[in-house]
């Protein structure tokens, strides 16, 4: 029993890092109609930037990670204006190549800046973990739990009960209409672009002291957030969440009753399940072509 | 005036031409490959100045054939298209008698092909067991190949440490597989048991899965062939975390700066397997001294191996009096109890010139020399 609850809080755990990078994907594609595909490297930039404030700077933990989130959603906004905004009025193709090509960038920048070498970061609690019953609760685990459900409230009651988030609604709904009602438009793609970039360097932050830090750790994350995101249903913030906390336990489980070496396969058995027999996902609707 | 002015012109490029002419004959060129820019770029810098620490000496003593040794470095970019256009850059360059290849195995495949073309020594770093037994003569090892990491890794753990009952841990990968291979073969050939093997794929972020079944297997003894540091830093947190504390004897990734940095405390009392270890041997002692004192830096198994490569290559064409390849290669092969930084050099008939490896241990924290195995063959 003791295994499996400890499977069942690691698989949680790991699913809601891909649901925090899965909501950014999310959130960018009902705002844009585009796949962001440098979602990943925004957690990578997140955990980077944790290594220049709190590592070369030795500024405080807390700090550092506040700095860091602020520097992201500026991080989101330029991304928005040198990736996105100058291919606006294009198809998606042009976009993604765009951000695909931010992607490659990012990391080689990176790479250029920082070497090869993976980085460290130090747990962000001061106490490795709580031992129930033999399951081992990892602190940063826990965290990543907490800070998870957290913000998957905070987000619920900003789109829902804010003025601003009801207007990042209508403008992702339809652009057009939201325009004609006196939305400004290009501020709430750009907004959308700052906060999906808070979220995608909140999920590397978190990760990094698991994980560590280097330049493809994003990547990694990224792949499994994007099937997580389909799963779910793409475009759908329910979707997501849900989606990316299955995998995290679908792999676990996977891995520890049947194979660790087809761990990652698990994850894709299930999107290539999805995409034929659902692809629309468990919240998404289906969207038929109007002849 | 004019034929004056014609005259000192005439004079000047014969000048010229006499000064290129004899620099020329005084150097000879060497050609290596390396990664000078993409992932691996600080190796890169780190093998270029081995081997130029062991040319300046070759050069102080006289040289090689009375010529002076000159490097000719093509980058290698970290990729194998890189590698194979960096080689033929250089091959085609027919003064360049031999070539210092790569520390990567795969990179070797990638250009072992042209080398038979060429027909040219190459002194090569990889350690896939396979690129010396594929029937290309000109490839000569310059660092102990994997079969014998697994042979000192089951020797050490069955008849030093003696544990009987094993767990293996390894990367999926080509390097992983052929060590697990490799060892369990060891392993049954010492009587000892092998109650669990777990392969898991690289940048893999939880090991939660495979921790838990060594757990349950009641192994007394755990062993690893890791790919990537960041997979040995996760890996030795979550043991330790879920309460494996079994002796560890890793493959050489357990015991670099990186893991080291990365791991932390949970890799505390682990042993490791590697070519280089400074206090291995007088010989490895000088050479680490000898590169601090020029680089003011650690050296390293890329420094080290490249050192070597060089020094038996300069040997070797002194020795054979001649640059033609067909001789290079037989004083390559006849080379035996040559002291170099990483080990007693006897190239065998298919070119490897290591057979053993270094036992070392994690002392919290700091790496310290346990013991060298060598094999005869």
């Amino acid at each position: 029993m003791s295994i499996v609850l400890q499977l069942l809080f690691t698989g949680l755990g790991i699913g809601s890092i891909y649901a925090l990078v899965a909501l950014g994907f999310v959130l960018i594609y009902r705002a844009t109609n585009v796949v962001n595909f440098a979602q990943g490297d925004f957690s990578m930039i997140g955990a980077f930037l944790m290594v220049v404030f709190a590592i070369d700077m030795g500024l405080p933990y807390w700090l550092s990670a506040v700095i860091a989130v602020v520097v992201m959603a500026g991080f989101g906004i330029l991304f928005n204006y040198g990736v996105y905004y100058p291919l606006r009025h294009r198809t998606f193709l042009p976009v993604v190549i765009s951000t695909i090509g931010a992607s490659i960038l990012l990391q080689n920048g990176v790479l250029a800046a920082y070497g090869p070498h993976p980085q460290s970061l130090p747990a962000m609690l001061p106490f490795p973990g709580i031992n129930i019953a033999g399951v081992f609760l990892d602190s940063q685990y826990l965290l990543i739990l907490v800070v998870t459900l957290a913000l998957v409230a905070l987000q619920y009651l900003f789109f829902e009960r804010t003025m601003l988030g009801k207007k990042l609604q209508a403008t992702s709904q339809d652009k057009e209409m939201a325009a004609l009602l006196g939305i400004p438009v290009a501020l709430m793609i750009g907004i959308t672009f700052a906060y999906s970039a808070v979220l995608g360097g909140l999920a590397g932050i978190l990760v990094a002291p698991l994980l560590f830090v280097s330049i493809n750790m994003g990547s990694t994350i990224a792949l499994k957030a994007f099937a997580a995101s389909i799963i779910g249903g793409f475009g759908d913030v329910t979707g997501a969440i849900v989606g990316g906390l299955a995998l995290g336990v679908v792999e676990t489980f996977g891995a520890a009753y049947i194979s660790v070496p087809y761990k990652d396969g698990f994850a894709f058995l299930v999107l290539f399940l999805f995409l034929m027999v659902r692809p629309q996902g468990v919240f998404g609707e289906k969207v038929a072509e109007k002849a | 005036m004019a034929k004056n002015g014609l005259s000192a012109l005439l004079l000047c490029s014969a000048l010229i031409l006499a000064v290129s002419h004899s620099l020329a004959a005084d150097s000879l060129k060497i050609g290596i490959v390396a990664p000078l820019t993409g992932p691996a770029a600080e190796t890169g810098r780190f093998q270029i100045n081995g081997a130029k620490l062991a040319a300046d000496e070759v050069n102080r003593a006289g040289g090689v054939l009375g010529k002076q040794i000159e490097l000719v470095v093509e980058d290698d970019q970290t990729t194998n298209p890189g590698a194979v256009l960096a080689f033929s850059k250089l091959s085609g360059d027919s003064e360049i008698p031999a070539f210092i290849g790569s520390i990567r195995s795969t990179q070797v495949h990638a250009m072992a092909p042209d080398v038979v073309k060429v027909g040219k020594p190459m002194m090569i770093g990889g350690t896939d067991p396979k690129l010396t037994h594929m029937g290309n003569p000109w490839l000569f090892r310059f660092r102990p190949n994997d079969t014998y990491s697994a042979r000192v890794i089951a020797e050490y753990g069955v008849n030093t440490l003696k544990r009987k009952q094993w767990a293996i841990v390894h990367s999926t990968d080509a390097f992983g597989t052929a060590g697990k291979n490799a060892l369990s073969d060891q392993l049954k050939a010492l009587g000892a048991e092998i109650v669990i093997t777990q392969g898991y794929t690289n940048n893999s972020q939880d090991f939660t899965p495979v921790v838990l079944a060594v757990k349950k297997a009641g192994a007394d003894v755990l062993s690893s062939y890791v790919t990537f540091e960041t997979d040995q830093g996760i890996l030795a947190k979550q043991m330790r975390q879920l309460g494996v504390d079994l002796p560890w004897i890793g493959s050489t990734t357990i015991s670099t700066t990186s893991a080291l940095r990365l791991a932390g405390s949970a890799l505390n009392g682990t042993y490791g397997v590697t070519d280089f270890a400074e206090k291995s041997s007088p010989a490895a002692e000088a050479f680490a001294q000898k590169y601090k004192a020029t680089y003011n830096a650690t050296a390293d198994v890329f420094s080290a191996w490249t050192f070597d490569a060089m020094t038996v290559l300069a040997k070797a064409i002194n020795d054979a009096k001649s640059t033609e390849p067909e001789k290079i290669r037989s004083a390559i092969l006849a080379i035996s109890g040559l002291e170099g930084a990483e080990g007693t050099y006897d190239f065998d008939e298919n070119g490897d010139g290591l057979h053993g490896y270094n036992i070392v241990r994690n002392d919290n924290g700091t790496i310290v020399f346990e013991r060298r195995i060598d094999f005869k063959e």
